[in-house]
């Protein structure tokens, strides 16, 4: 290679790391060198294994370090905050998981819910609205200064804000402007002496409530995510594919009850959801299992058989159903009359023959129950098809209707431990500074300082403008 | 054949010590490799199932969706790409060097050792012990043993490489010794980092994404051109042109390929996302540089010798990938188009396309054209043609259609293209399943027909390794 190429390379080399990787210069300055002495003065070729090996180490210690360990610096000193919200709850932010929570982390993990979950809120742009003050001598000036920063970026609208400037008191001059603009008005302004105050607001479709003048809005956060959330992640999984929803936020979007429906059939909420059910985080529950954990799942078709009323053949004297009904658990199908009591009781007395009733009861529970001359639904369900009706003559064993009925499930410690770091996701309740929900102007904030007055101008301008769009976004 | 005496031996071509030098070790790591291909797709398959029918499989966490797709990212990744180019990278560098593959032992032992890595990290996956991290899902703990696995495979390729007969190093062993080296070093200071030092919060993501983009842009990248460089010439039976074009692209791809790959919109500091489309773009330039060399050298030529026409023409559709994917990567690494790809189909599309389109592709025509050398004993043809037709077409099948619908259906809801990418999985599956079982059917036929896989053991070719 010749002398003048292998220069450039090592100016590029040189150049890179200063501006790019943010080496210390007289690295930077090293590595040009080397690059240059490696390409062409020396003339080392790419033969030797020595020059291969030098170059790679070379490369691999500056990919280390510009990328991993130049972050690792930069984020090590995070920490938690204590502050409080807009309605001045005090909290701290971010803690730790708690007891079940932390282990619905685990969950979350083996299970890899981050293959199709993300738990990053995104935002695709910046905007800035600049507030200006005008004091009395200087205000036909500012008025000046907004109409021809509205002039130069093209904004039409811009009598109203250069003339409804109040003195004293401050006016919107833009809104929803991009950084550029943002400048522009802010320089127009400083120059006309006026106080300037910047706000920046995030935007992007996670961040917008989904509505009918937003309908690509997501809501799923009121602000982005930012390192500091995931200071007690453990690892953070941040996922990178959103075959469903961003879960950043979802314990503030939904309820337990929801969480676990959605866990065990998803298809309970949206007919074309694509996620997998995960059944295994449920067990089936005893039928006499009321509590208030069971979730209905599946809907199955049953068979409901009349049991063993004791008679070989009952007539049905009435029907007290209809297709499509939804009946409850033990409220009754049919009534049946007994056409010949050949009733085998054994030879027994009470207590052995209700106790021998009882135990055909348990053993044929899919069996219809006969109470005196009512036979009552088994189960809760809807009638799907009814295959007797009055005046027949049946059997125990016949089948007498088919009966939709839902599987009942009732979550494991594992799903009950996952809904609880689900419900523990609820970043967007916990502004940073540097994520804001909705970062105030300087200027509606209280403070100490004096309104400004045309002489300082400049001064409170530079103070309010300390959030920049550009650092704004770190 | 090591019954001959040794004067025959001597006056043999040279080729063909080598190659009985490398028969055991590259047929074992070319074999475990097709196994993982085809344990791959199968459950990349039932991944894409899941998808259309939900209440399948529901009962058992084993086959969880989130569970399922990253083993098979493994299988993919570990098991075959990495396998096939070490047995591809040996043979190359042997064949380079005009030398026998030293030490071919540590080949199978350090081979034995990855493959058990691999099935303890796949299988721990299923159990539900993953990391939690995009690229290095397996368990922390198997990450030694795939370590030491990779050094001991590694010590033997860069010894063969030290005994080189010509001094002068040509573009295809600059690549492949270096995608030796660097991924130990990558593997090694991920595993430091993130188990042992415990990077906290975001660290740790970012050293998975340093990870990632190291293995994808410079390991995975640098044994597919280094195939490429040698094979796309030697096939064709002409010299390469453009070494300078070469060393350029070497010293591009290595510098920008080692840095970046953070998404957008990352919670991390802004600086990570900015510097990672700068080095998209220099990146770039590297992959000119390599394509100005390879199509120079190409330039419209067919192969010399009939019988590698279609190895050689697998290697040219591969080439062609590599360049389509590399000007998709260069133009989504732009805030405004990537923030409509992040987060969709597209990215796990490309990444597919990438590695089965570019480097699967290219060290499967390798192992076309080396297989016979090796076994003594060819493919069955109509067998090769069947699953070389079903691959390619599986390839595209799985990824075009999941990559334009990430693109049109933007985050979170998914359109058809999920229905199709799974009609791919299936051409992938038979493919996969009948070059497994062409292989198989090979070897046993090359054992009982003949002694030339008598060193299959790995006895007989270190004896005549240190001969």
């Amino acid at each position: 290679m010749t002398i003048g190429l292998s220069f450039l390379l090592g100016l590029l080399a040189s150049s890179v790391s200063y501006f790019m990787l943010g080496l210390w210069w007289p690295v930077a300055v090293v590595v040009g060198l080397f690059a240059w002495l490696a390409f062409g003065l020396l003339d080392v070729k790419m033969d030797s294994t020595f020059t291969l090996l030098g170059g790679l180490l070379l490369v691999f210690c500056v990919s280390l370090s510009a990328m991993v360990f130049r972050a690792s610096d930069q984020l090590s000193g995070l920490q938690y905050i204590d502050t409080q919200s807009e309605d001045g709850i005090e909290f701290r932010y971010p803690v730790p998981l708690l007891g079940n929570a932390r282990y619905g982390e685990a969950i979350y993990k083996a299970n890899g819910c981050a293959a199709c979950h993300t738990q990053q809120v995104t935002h695709e742009s910046v905007v800035l609205d600049v507030k200006a003050m005008a004091g009395k001598k200087n205000l036909a000036a500012v008025q000046e200064a907004i109409s021809r920063f509205h002039k130069v970026t093209g904004r039409d609208a811009s009598s109203g804000a250069a003339l409804g400037l109040p003195v004293g008191e401050w006016g919107t001059v833009v809104n929803d402007a991009n950084a550029v603009d943002a400048s522009k008005a802010r320089y127009f302004l400083a120059a006309a002496g006026a106080s300037v105050d910047v706000q920046v607001r995030f935007r992007g479709e996670d961040l917008t409530q989904h509505d009918l003048l937003n309908p690509r809005g997501r809501g799923w956060g009121k602000r982005r995510s930012v390192a500091q959330d995931y200071l007690f992640a453990e690892p953070p999984m941040l996922g990178s594919v959103r075959i469903g929803p961003d879960l950043a936020n979802v314990g503030a979007r939904y309820s337990r009850d929801v969480l676990m429906r959605i866990l065990l059939n998803p298809k309970i909420i949206r007919k074309d959801n694509k996620m997998p059910q995960h059944r295994f985080l449920f067990e089936k529950a005893d039928e006499d299992d009321q509590g208030q954990h069971i979730i209905n799942d599946v809907i199955v078709l049953k068979d409901i058989l009349l049991r063993d009323v004791g008679a070989d053949a009952v007539k049905i004297i009435k029907v007290h159903v209809a297709i499509g009904d939804l009946i409850e658990k033990g409220k009754p199908i049919i009534s049946v009359k007994l056409e010949e009591t050949q009733m085998d009781i054994p030879n027994l007395d009470d207590e052995k023959i209700s106790a021998f009733l009882e135990k055909k009861k348990r053993e044929s529970k899919r069996f219809v129950n006969a109470g005196g001359g009512l036979i009552s639904s088994p189960f809760e369900g809807i009638i799907k098809e009814l295959k007797v009706s009055s005046g027949n003559t049946v059997k125990a064993g016949d089948l007498v209707l088919i009966m939709e009925v839902a599987e009942r499930y009732k979550p494991t410690e594992n799903a009950e431990a996952l809904v609880d770091y689900l419900l523990s996701l609820k970043s967007a309740n916990y502004p940073l500074p540097e994520a804001p929900i909705n970062q105030p102007y300087t200027s509606s904030m209280p403070k100490p300082a004096p309104v400004a007055t045309p002489a300082d101008a400049t001064a409170p301008a530079e103070a309010a403008d300390t959030v920049k769009p550009d650092e704004a976004g770190k | 054949m090591s019954s001959e005496p040794k004067e025959d031996k001597a006056k043999m071509d040279p080729r063909e010590a080598v190659d009985r030098s490398c028969r055991g070790p590259v047929l074992f790591l070319a074999f475990s490799a097709v196994a993982w291909l085809l344990v791959y797709s199968l459950f990349a398959l039932l991944a894409g199932v899941k998808v259309h029918a939900s209440g399948m499989m529901a009962d058992s966490a084993w086959l969880a969706y989130g569970r399922i797709q990253p083993a098979s990212q493994l299988a993919l990744q570990f098991g075959f790409l990495v396998q096939l180019g070490l047995a591809v990278s040996a043979w190359i560098l042997s064949h380079r060097g005009k030398t026998v593959l030293v030490d071919g032992g540590y080949l199978i032992f350090g081979g034995m050792l990855w493959n058990a890595g691999v099935t303890l990290g796949f299988l721990g996956i299923l159990a539900g012990n993953a990391s939690g991290l995009e690229g290095l899902q397996m368990p922390g703990k198997v990450l030694p043993l795939l370590f030491f696995g990779f050094v001991l495979v590694g010590l033997s390729l860069v010894q063969t490489n030290n005994r080189r007969t010509n001094e002068e190093m040509s573009p295809a062993q600059w690549f492949l010794f270096a995608a030796t080296l660097w991924l130990p070093w990558v593997l090694g200071g991920s595993y430091l980092l993130i188990h042992f030092f415990h990077a906290k919060g975001v660290v740790a993501n970012i050293v998975d994404w340093w990870f990632i983009q190291n293995f994808a842009k410079v390991y995975l990248t640098f044994v597919g051109l280094g195939t490429l460089f040698h094979f796309l010439s030697a096939l064709s039976g002409r010299q390469l042109v453009g070494r300078g074009h070469a060393q350029l692209a070497f010293w591009l791809l290595l510098l920008f390929g080692s840095v970046g790959g953070v998404s957008p919109g990352a919670p991390v500091p802004a600086w990570l996302p900015a510097l990672s489309t700068v080095t998209a773009v220099f990146y770039f330039f590297g992959v000119i540089a390599a394509w100005v060399s390879l199509s120079r050298t190409v330039n419209g030529a067919s192969a010399a010798n009939d019988e590698d026409s279609l190895a050689y023409n697998l290697m040219r559709l591969a080439a062609l990938v590599f360049i389509s994917a590399s000007v998709l990567n260069v133009f989504f690494a732009f805030p405004g188009p990537g923030s409509t790809a992040e987060f969709t189909t597209y990215g796990p599309a490309m990444e597919l396309l990438f590695n089965l389109g570019f480097v699967g592709l290219t060290l499967i025509a390798a192992l076309y054209h080396i297989f016979p050398r090796l076994a003594g004993m060819d493919f069955s043809p109509r067998m090769t043609g069947i699953q070389t037709v079903a691959i390619v077409f599986g390839l595209f099948g799985a990824t075009l259609p999941s990559a334009l619908g990430g693109l049109m259906s933007g985050d979170a809801v998914l359109g058809s293209g999920f229905y199709f990418a799974s009609l791919g999985d299936v051409f992938l599956f038979v493919g996969s399943l009948i070059l497994f079982l062409n292989f198989l059917r090979a070897i046993l036929f090359a054992m009982k027909n003949c002694d030339c896989l008598a060193g299959f053991c790995g006895k007989a070719n270190t004896k005549e390794a240190n001969a």
